[in-house]
């Protein structure tokens, strides 16, 4: 599994899916929840995929129960969930590499280097949707700041604002 | 990285010709070498006509869009001024900036810059004003409720709003432009040529002078300049402009960032290095303008009565130049009327026809070959990939500037000197109109869907029923646009391509209602014929927009828009 | 007695087509207090949208007033903040500059914007995301934006027109509980919030008073209060009552 399960999943349906198996008691079957959000199931099937790549929630034969990482993720604050994403993150082979390679490059990084190193290490057909996928993590994750206009990479230090960019 | 390679080569290929060039024919090369002055001042003229076209475009669509009052009379009057074939006045209006300064050089580079200016202009204006009037409703709301006053709601609001299509239409203006600056540097009246230095003037000259080398060379400069600024200013800006699209679609589902809208030109390299560099300068700038911008802000809203006066002013002075124009143009039009018609007259039906027909014949060769043409280009990756730079840098030389080339070549295979000038009336409408057929009808085919594509091969469509089936509906609305363009560059070309002077008395004339309005104005003055050809030629056009075009778009917007 | 907070008076509104008058609203009024959560809900095409935009100012009534703190209301009003349906960002800001837009109107400078920005951006959970252009965001995220926007102002009252409508049920959920998490923090600005929604579960589940509003012309039906404590459970059955009891109002 890596990074491309997460690809089309934002981390606030990771968070509601959490919350929504926790209110059937942190167990319940894929079915159950999809008719509870009112979501079709190839809607909801990335959200589990993710959750479960998260480590949020486990599948076993289309049930869902919820891990003790997901119960600590519902009860926490907006900022506490954003550090236990980064904790999570931060280990993930393609974020180290990528954070790598910002910290060594001289220059500030460019979307297109790093899409370049991500081609030439994790395959090239989809090194666009991982560039997005670890982008959107990245910048969700506070790890990785990316300005969209300039399209340049930059490490951030959580919980220090970025200095404006104009 | 391959594309990089790609071009050293071309580069290495080409100075490697340059210099075996020079070698072989020293006299064409020692000319050569003006040309990078030469190219600076035609580049200069197109650049001081672009401003004011922007300026002009700007201010006239954004008062259009905004005063209901105002586009009462701008709008249609602009819309006249957008199907009416410029080059029509091009003669009249050189020969008026000329008699006003009495020859002096200024006069001519005021009629040249002018000249440009009005092939420019009116697009973009339009651009704007469309661009302002899809501004969805909720952004305006938005733009209310958080109380943004005007100078903050331009800048913020219906500036960026206007940018792709402002880019858009800056492209084809500068192309439009390149057209006519070309036809403009160098002409003959009243017995004798007036010229500024250019490119265009090169290339006449040596055609005059029979030099096919020199020709060339003047030829390849001119398409060398116009790539350089597709690489270095009209791609950038395209790839940037993307980010002001507004996404219609609404849905929640994030958007992949946007790209290969603009295939055209992908080939050019992106300068990625040299784009960051640049904007590590810049932003500091925008960051001292944020503030300037702020106080500015401030300003005027806290002058909101001057502002107000400054755009009443504005348009109050664009109501009296329109006044005086028209007025002008109706006290004209009556004198003609109160008096009986000249004898040539009479001929202007016959020369409407003849260059209907020559354009028609264009249309239909342009057609025959660019729908196939476009299938292949769309279709198949490798076909694009070889094809795509010819295209475009043949297409990147303005028609007038092959013009020598092309005469010498009808009248080098044609059995008499009448059929040459004939087909070399004929070529240089094919090449004023083929480009835009083919670069919207690429554009056609490559927005149908992949699935409507596989579903179609599904279902066994093959050969022709695939073409009927698919193909030649999902083209039609971007075949439609093509040609009301290249029929609008036709008509056009008709002052330049039925009536061609070299060197020579005598000019190789057809024909047709471009000549009869050259043969008014420089051979011949007569106010009377000159002004009856226009009105002849502006009333055709209109005509065909209103009768043909536009209600065709309509029928072809609504049954065969691909809903995407 | 102190003026209330809002004011809104007998508020008609007909549109005029071709001689022919459509009513859409028809002698509308109540009030709002400060620390009030309201919601007005209706079947679609009861008026409640152009209720809410002559509220903010973007639209004008036949008849009737609506009075802002005792008095009456002016078009472009700042102490007035909306959120939209369709999220309405610009597509060609970024994150933080859509919610400096209206810090930038009132003229403050950049050190000033930026800071105020950064605080709601960080309140909507979107820290990290602020160079970022809408379209790379998901539905939820654009409307927290939204949001952002609408507070960084600070706004007395918060308008919000069908705000979550447009979102998938997860993620609209996820956000309601996040709004009323931001309106139960007491630091933040607005004193009222009115929320227009076409879900009667979604009224029920957010707010201290509904009002509902007929059939188009709409007309206030009823005003309740519902006391239910929070935060809501909507499997309770206390909770399908007030549902039920809005259903029957309205058909």
């Amino acid at each position: 599994m890596d990074l491309h399960s997460i690809t089309k999943v934002s981390f606030s349906q990771v968070v509601a899916l959490a919350r929504a198996v926790d209110e059937h008691g942190g167990q319940a079957d894929v079915a159950r929840i999809a008719e509870d959000v009112e979501m079709e199931l190839d809607g909801i099937g990335p959200i589990v995929a993710a959750a479960e790549f998260l480590g949020v929630v486990t599948v076993e034969d289309g049930d869902l129960r919820l891990t003790d990482f997901g119960r600590k993720l519902i009860k926490a604050s907006v900022k506490e969930r954003k550090a236990m994403l980064r904790e999570f993150m931060k280990d993930l082979p393609v974020f180290r590499y990528v954070i790598q390679l910002i910290e060594t490059s001289a220059r500030p990084a460019s979307r297109q280097d790093v899409i370049d190193a991500l081609a030439v290490h994790f395959g090239s057909h989809s090194a666009e949707d991982l560039f997005r996928a670890l982008v959107y993590w990245g910048r969700a994750s506070e790890l990785i700041a990316y300005d969209s206009r300039s399209e340049l990479l930059t490490l951030r230090t959580p919980g220090v604002p970025m200095p404006p960019a104009h | 990285m391959v594309a990089r390679k790609r071009l050293r080569w071309v580069g290495l290929v080409l100075i490697a010709l340059g210099v075996s060039f020079a070698i072989a024919f020293p006299d064409s090369a020692r000319q050569a070498a003006t040309l990078p002055l030469l190219a600076s001042f035609s580049l200069g003229r197109m650049a001081a006509a672009y401003l004011l076209a922007l300026v002009f475009a700007i201010a006239y669509g954004t008062t259009m869009a905004l005063s209901k009052r105002a586009a009462v009379v701008m709008l249609p009057l602009l819309d006249v001024l957008q199907s009416v074939p410029i080059l029509g006045f091009f003669p009249a209006a050189l020969v008026f900036f000329v008699a006003t300064f009495q020859g002096h050089p200024a006069g001519l580079e005021i009629a040249v810059i002018f000249l440009i200016f009005t092939s420019m202009a009116w697009n973009m204006a339009f651009g704007v004003y469309e661009s302002i009037t899809t501004i969805p409703k909720d952004l305006e709301d938005a733009a209310r409720v958080f109380a943004l006053g005007d100078w903050l709601r331009f800048r913020r609001l219906v500036f960026p709003a206007m940018v792709p299509k402002l880019v858009y239409n800056s492209m084809l203006s500068w192309s439009n432009g390149w057209f006519f600056l070309v036809a403009s540097e160098i002409f003959t009246a009243f017995g004798a040529t007036y010229a500024r230095p250019g490119l265009g003037a090169f290339i006449a000259d040596r055609g005059d002078a029979g030099d096919v080398a020199g020709i060339l060379i003047g030829v390849g400069v001119l398409a060398a300049v116009v790539l350089t600024l597709d690489a270095l200013i009209w791609r950038p800006l395209s790839i940037w402009s993307e980010r002001f699209r507004i996404d219609t679609t609404g849905t929640g589902q994030p958007v992949p960032r946007v790209s290969g809208v603009y295939e055209r030109l992908a080939w050019l390299p992106r300068f990625t290095r040299l784009r960051q560099w640049l904007g590590s300068r810049v932003r500091p700038l925008m960051e001292r303008y944020s503030r300037l911008a702020t106080r500015f802000d401030r300003a005027t809203s806290a002058h909101r009565q001057v502002m107000r006066a400054i755009r009443w002013i504005d348009l109050g002075m664009f109501l009296a130049i329109f006044v005086v124009v028209v007025g002008s143009g109706l006290a004209g039009l009556s004198t003609l009327l109160l008096k009986p018609l000249p004898a040539a007259a009479y001929t202007i039906p016959e020369a409407t026809l003849r260059s209907f027909s020559r354009l028609a014949l264009a249309y239909a060769v342009s057609l025959a070959w660019t729908i196939p043409a476009a299938v292949v280009i769309a279709r198949n990756p490798r076909a694009s990939r070889v094809l795509t730079p010819v295209i475009e840098v043949s297409a990147s030389i303005p028609a007038t500037a092959l013009l020598p080339l092309i005469l010498g070549f009808a009248i080098a295979i044609a059995p008499s000197q009448g059929t040459g000038t004939e087909l070399a009336a004929f070529l240089i409408a094919l090449f004023a109109m083929q480009w835009y057929l083919l670069f919207n009808l690429i554009a056609g085919v490559r927005a149908i869907p992949g699935d409507l594509d596989e579903a179609a091969r599904a279902f066994g469509l093959r050969g022709l029923a695939y073409w009927r089936r698919l193909l030649v509906p999902a083209m039609i609305p971007s075949l439609l646009t093509g040609s009301i363009t290249a029929w609008g560059a036709g008509w056009n070309a008709l002052v330049v391509s039925e009536y061609i002077r070299f060197g020579g008395v005598r000019p190789y004339t057809v024909t047709g209602l471009g000549s009869l309005i050259d043969i008014a104005t420089f051979d011949v003055p007569d106010s009377e014929v000159l002004l009856l050809s226009i009105l002849t030629m502006v009333l055709v056009v209109l005509a065909m927009n209103k009768l043909l075009w536009r209600p065709l778009f309509k029928r072809a917007i609504k049954r065969y828009r691909l809903e995407g | 007695m102190a003026a209330p907070f809002l004011e809104v008076k007998h508020v008609s509104k007909s549109y005029f087509e071709a001689g022919k008058e459509f009513k859409v609203l028809e002698t509308v009024g109540f009030e709002l207090a400060e620390r009030d959560f309201v919601c007005i809900v209706g079947p679609s095409g009861c008026g409640k949208s152009t209720l809410l935009r002559i509220i903010v100012g973007l639209d004008t009534p036949t008849a009737g007033s609506v009075r802002f703190e005792g008095k009456p209301l002016v078009p472009e009003n700042p102490q007035v903040a909306m959120v939209f349906q369709s999220f309405a960002l610009f597509p060609w800001l970024t994150v933080e500059q859509n919610v400096e837009l209206g810090l930038e109107a009132r003229h403050d400078p950049p050190e000033r914007r930026h800071a105020q920005a950064r605080k709601f951006i960080d309140a909507v959970g979107l820290a990290g995301f602020e160079n970022a252009f809408p379209r790379e965001l998901s539905g939820g995220m654009k409307q927290r934006v939204g949001i952002a926007r609408a507070l960084a102002v600070e706004p007395l009252l918060l308008c919000m027109d069908e705000p979550f409508s447009s979102l998938d049920a997860l993620t609209a959920q996820s956000l309601r509980d996040e709004i009323l998490q931001l309106w139960s923090t007491p630091d933040l600005p607005p004193k009222a919030v009115l929320m227009v929604t076409h879900s009667i579960e979604e009224a029920v589940y957010m707010a201290d008073r509904v009002i509902v509003l007929s059939n188009r012309p709409g007309r206030v039906v009823a005003e309740l209060e519902i006391d239910l404590p929070r935060p809501r459970n909507r499997k309770e059955p206390e909770f399908f009552g007030w549902v039920d009891e809005i259903y029957s109002l309205i058909v």
